[in-house]
C-alpha cells in the first residue's frame, strides 16, 4: 500500500513496538534502535517483545543510531552507512536514565567513583566492580538492581540513600543498609569517592556513589529533542518502569501520531 | 595552555624542546575548566602587558584554529545594562573599551533583543564587542600539544618537576617524574604552581594562587538557541557571571571569581551555584535548570603582579610565564611568541622556522552536524557505529583520537579529545561502551583503566583486593 504513510519509531522497546503495533494497520512503519535487538529495558527475552515484533509488522532497522530528525526525514546510521527515511511523523521512544549528579544537586569535588546505575550494572555485568562498599542513591528499580549485581559482584556492602523512600519491597540481603528520606548533597575524596555527606547531616564513608533516583527522557536525536517538527514523544517517565506502563505509552502516542497524519491529509 | 602554546610556537624552529606536565595528560589546570572566551580586549585594561597580548592574539584566531582543528566563532559579547544604574555606566564603559582598540558599541534594549532575543525584556541597553569569540579550550590546548608532538617535541605527562639542577646562575637540568631533562633553558608555564617552580630553581619570590570559579553547564539543545555570549555590566571588581554558548552548542553559566587557598579544591557549592544561576536567569530568564547537565570548579592561576612574561631575576635561563589568571586563552598565541622572542634574547635557536616544519593538522571530521555523513562513512565505515549517543561519537573518532601523537590515556582524556560521555546524560548510557574501547586501543585490562590520574581507576579492580 504505497499511498499509506510512513512512520519512524526510534527505540525498539516495548513502547515502540507497542506504537508500532497500535499504527500497523495505518500507517507503515519503521523501528529504529542501536542495539541490534528488540525489547530495550525488558529484554528480548521477554514474551511481550518477541509478541509485539512479531505483530507490528513493521520494518526493523536494528543496530541502527537515529541521529538528526528535521520533520521530513529521520537520519539514523549503523553498519550499512547513513540511512536516510522519510516520515510523516517520528516517534521517540529512546527509554529513560536516572538523573545525573547535576540534576541530583549534589555539590563537591569531581572525584572518580560517581556513576550512573546504568553503567555500574553493565561493568558489574562484565566483571568490573565500582565499589566494595557503594551508596546508592535511589530507592527504585535502578536502585534496587544495582545493589543486586553490586553485591553479586563482589561489594561487601551496600547502601542505599532514599530521597523518596524505599520504592520497592525491603532487600533481603543484609549487605544492603537502607537510609530513608535522605539525599547525598556532596561527595569528597581524592582519586576516588571516600565519603558523602546527606541532607541530614550525616557523612558516610564509601567508594563509590551510584546513581539510581529519579527518571529522565533519554533523547538524543537532534531536532527532537524537546519540542520538534511532528514529532511525538513515547516515554514513561516512571520507577518501575512495568510493561504495561510501556505499552501504554506506546498507544499513547501511536493515537497521537494518528491525529497528526489525519491533520496532515484534511486540505 | 601556556605550556602547548609555548611548545608549540617553538616546535618548527631548530630548539630541542620537552613538554613537562605532572597531571596524567595535558589540559588538566586552568585550562580545561574555562569559559572559553576569545576576548577581542575591550574589557581590558589599557596599557597593560594583558591587553597588548590579547589584541595581537585577536585577529588571528580564524586562521590558527583551523590549523589546529580547533572550533571558534567570532560570535560577538553583550554586556547587558539591567539596571538604571548599569545603564548610567554604558559610556564611560564605552570609552575605556575604545581605549582599548577592540571594536565597542553602545546599543539599546530593542536592538540587544534583535542581536540575541533570548536577553530580558528588562534590558535597558548592552555594550556590543563584536569582535570577541567563542572557542574550544581544550581543542586548542590539545592542538598546539598535537602539533608540537609531530614537530618532535617530546611530551612528558605524569611527570611532576621535582627539582632544577642549577650551575651557577644557570639552570643545568630538570627532574621531571623518573626523568632527568638536561636543558639549556626552562619557560616556567606551571599555572598556578608557577611560584613552586620559580622556588624549586631558585628564581625570584612571587605567589601564585587559586581563584576558583563554579559553574553550570547546560544542554545544547539550550546552547544552540544563543547567538551571543551574553554578560552583565562589568563592575571594577569582576567581570560577572557569562551565558556562553559553547562552541559544541552547550550552554555555560559562570563564572564566580574567589580567592582560595587549597590549590587542588575544585568542589562546587550549593550556595554558589545558586548565585550564579539567579544573576545568569536574570540575563535570559528562559534558562530552567531542569537543562543542567553538570556543574564544575576550576581555578585561575593568580599573582600579584599579573602576566609576569619576564626572565627570572636571578635565574639568567629561567624565563616566566606565569600568572596568566583570566585571559590565557585570549591571549595565547602572542604568549607563545613573546617567550619565543625571549628565548631568542638568551640565545636560543629559535629564529627560524624549520622548512620541514608541519605547520597544521588535518582535521578530524566529526559525525555530529556533519553535512555529509555519507563522506564519513565512505571514508571510514566506523562512523557507522556511534558510541556516545548524546554527543553522536562514533568509534571512528575514538579511534582516531587514540592514534594521536598525544593520544588519551584515561576517560576523561578521551572525552576532552572527542566529547565522548560529555553531553546531557553524562555517559549514563555510553560510559561503560567507552571504557571497554579506551581499555581495548590502550592495551589496559577494564579493571586498570583510569577515569582520570592513574589511580582515578573506574573499578576497584581484583589487583588491590
Ligand atoms: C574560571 C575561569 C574562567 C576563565 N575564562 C577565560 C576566558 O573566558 N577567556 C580566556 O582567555 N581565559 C580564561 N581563563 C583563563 C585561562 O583559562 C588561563 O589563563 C589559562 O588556562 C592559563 O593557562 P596556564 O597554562 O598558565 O595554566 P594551567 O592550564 O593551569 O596549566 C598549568 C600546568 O602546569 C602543570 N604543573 C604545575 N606544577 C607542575 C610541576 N611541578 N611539574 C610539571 N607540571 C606542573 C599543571 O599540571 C598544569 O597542567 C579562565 C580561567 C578560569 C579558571
Amino acid at each position: 500500500m504505497p499511498d499509506r504513510p510512513l512512520v519512524a519509531i526510534v527505540g525498539a522497546g516495548i513502547t515502540g513496538l507497542a506504537c508500532a503495533h497500535a499504527l500497523r494497520d495505518v500507517a507503515d512503519v519503521t523501528v529504529v534502535d542501536r542495539i541490534p535487538v528488540p525489547g530495550g529495558v525488558h529484554g528480548w527475552e521477554a514474551a511481550e517483545t518477541r509478541e509485539l515484533a512479531r505483530a507490528c509488522r513493521a520494518h526493523m532497522r536494528l543496530g541502527e543510531t537515529a541521529i538528526r530528525w528535521d520533520g521530513l526525514a529521520l537520519l539514523a546510521i549503523g553498519q550499512d552507512g547513513p540511512q536516510r527515511m522519510e516520515a510523516a511523523a517520528l516517534v521517540i521512544a529512546t527509554g529513560a536514565r536516572p538523573l545525573g549528579r547535576a540534576e541530583l544537586g549534589i555539590a563537591g569535588g569531581r572525584p572518580a567513583g560517581i556513576v550512573a546505575a546504568t553503567v555500574a550494572c553493565h561493568l558489574a555485568e562484565n566483571g568490573l566492580l565500582v565499589g566494595r562498599r557503594p551508596l546508592i542513591v535511589g530507592g527504585g528499580d535502578w536502585a534496587m538492581r544495582a545493589a543486586g549485581e553490586l553485591r553479586a559482584a563482589g561489594a561487601e556492602r551496600a547502601t542505599l540513600v532514599c530521597p523518596d523512600g524505599l520504592l520497592r519491597e525491603r532487600p533481603v540481603d543484609d549487605g544492603v543498609h537502607v537510609r530513608e528520606r535522605d539525599r547525598v548533597v556532596s561527595v569528597a575524596g581524592t582519586p576516588r569517592v571516600r565519603t558523602a555527606t546527606l541532607a541530614s547531616g550525616e557523612t558516610l564513608g564509601c567508594d563509590a556513589v551510584v546513581l539510581a533516583h529519579g527518571v529522565a527522557a533519554l533523547r538524543n536525536v537532534d531536532g527532537a529533542v524537546w519540542a520538534g517538527d511532528r514529532a511525538v514523544y513515547a516515554q514513561p517517565l516512571a520507577d518501575p518502569a512495568t510493561v504495561e506502563r510501556a505499552r501504554a505509552a506506546g498507544a499513547e502516542a501511536a493515537a497521537a501520531v494518528r491525529s497528526l497524519i489525519d491533520q496532515e491529509e484534511r486540505p | 595552555m601556556i605550556g602547548c602554546a609555548v611548545a608549540w610556537r617553538l616546535s618548527g624552529t631548530a630548539a630541542r624542546v620537552t613538554l613537562i606536565e605532572a597531571a596524567h595528560d595535558l589540559c588538566e589546570g586552568a585550562s580545561k575548566g574555562n569559559t572559553g572566551i576569545a576576548t577581542s580586549g575591550g574589557d581590558c585594561h589599557p596599557g597593560t602587558l594583558e591587553l597588548e597580548l590579547v589584541r595581537r592574539s585577536s585577529p588571528g584566531w580564524e586562521a590558527l584554529c583551523a590549523r589546529l582543528d580547533t572550533p571558534f566563532h567570532r560570535i560577538g559579547t553583550l554586556a547587558v545594562a539591567l539596571s538604571e544604574e548599569d545603564e548610567q555606566r554604558l559610556p564611560e564603559l564605552l570609552r575605556d573599551a575604545q581605549d582599548t582598540g577592540a571594536a565597542a558599541e553602545v546599543v539599546t534594549g530593542d536592538q540587544a533583543r534583535a542581536l540575541e532575543p533570548l536577553i530580558s525584556e528588562g534590558a535597558r541597553a548592552a555594550l556590543h564587542f563584536p569582535d570577541d569569540g567563542i572557542i574550544d579550550s581544550i581543542r586548542l590546548t590539545i592542538g598546539y600539544a598535537e602539533l608540537a608532538a609531530r614537530n618532535g617535541v617530546e611530551v612528558l605527562r605524569g611527570a611532576p618537576v621535582r627539582s632544577l639542577a642549577r650551575d651557577g646562575d644557570r639552570i643545568v637540568a630538570v627532574t621531571a617524574g623518573d626523568r632527568r631533562v638536561a636543558t639549556r633553558s626552562v619557560v616556567n608555564a606551571a599555572g598556578v604552581e608557577a611560584d613552586t617552580i620559580s622556588r624549586l630553581a631558585g628564581g625570584e619570590e612571587f605567589r601564585t594562587w587559586p581563584r576558583q570559579g563554579q559553574y553550570w553547564l547546560f544542554d545544547r539543545e539550550l546552547g544552540g538557541r544563543f547567538r551571543k555570549v551574553v554578560g552583565g555590566v562589568p563592575t571594577p571588581v569582576t567581570r560577572g557571571i557569562y551565558c556562553v554558548p559553547t562552541t559544541n552548542r552547550s550552554l555555560l553559566l559562570g563564572p564566580t571569581a574567589v580567592d582560595r587557598e587549597d590549590r587542588t579544591d575544585r568542589a562546587v557549592d550549593a550556595e554558589t551555584l545558586d548565585h550564579v544561576f539567579d544573576a545568569a536567569q536574570r540575563l535570559v530568564p528562559s534558562i530552567g535548570r531542569e537543562h543542567a547537565i553538570k556543574t564544575f570548579a576550576s581555578n585561575r592561576p593568580a599573582s600579584d603582579p599579573t602576566y609576569r612574561i619576564a626572565v627570572d631575576a636571578a635565574v639568567a635561563n629561567l624565563v616566566h610565564a606565569a600568572g596568566i589568571r583570566s585571559t590565557g586563552v585570549s591571549s595565547s598565541p602572542a604568549v607563545a611568541e613573546m617567550v619565543r622572542g625571549l628565548l631568542e634574547g638568551l640565545g636560543l635557536p629559535v629564529g627560524d622556522q624549520r622548512p620541514d616544519a608541519v605547520t597544521e593538522l588535518e582535521p578530524l571530521p566529526r559525525l555530529l552536524g556533519h553535512p555529509s555523513p555519507e563522506q564519513l562513512f565512505a571514508r571510514d565505515p566506523r562512523y557507522g557505529q556511534v558510541i556516545c549517543a548524546c554527543e553522536q561519537v562514533t568509534t571512528a573518532e575514538i579511534a582516531a583520537a587514540h592514534g594521536m601523537a598525544v593520544p588519551p590515556t584515561s576517560l576523561e582524556g578521551v572525552r576532552k579529545r572527542t566529547r565522548a560521555t560529555g553531553g546531557r546524560c553524562q555517559g549514563a548510557f555510553c560510559l561503560s561502551g567507552v571504557s571497554f574501547l579506551h581499555s581495548l586501543h590502550a592495551g589496559r585490562r577494564p579493571q586498570g583503566i583510569a577515569v582520570s590520574e592513574p589511580d582515578a581507576t573506574l573499578g576497584v579492580g581484583a589487583d588491590d583486593a
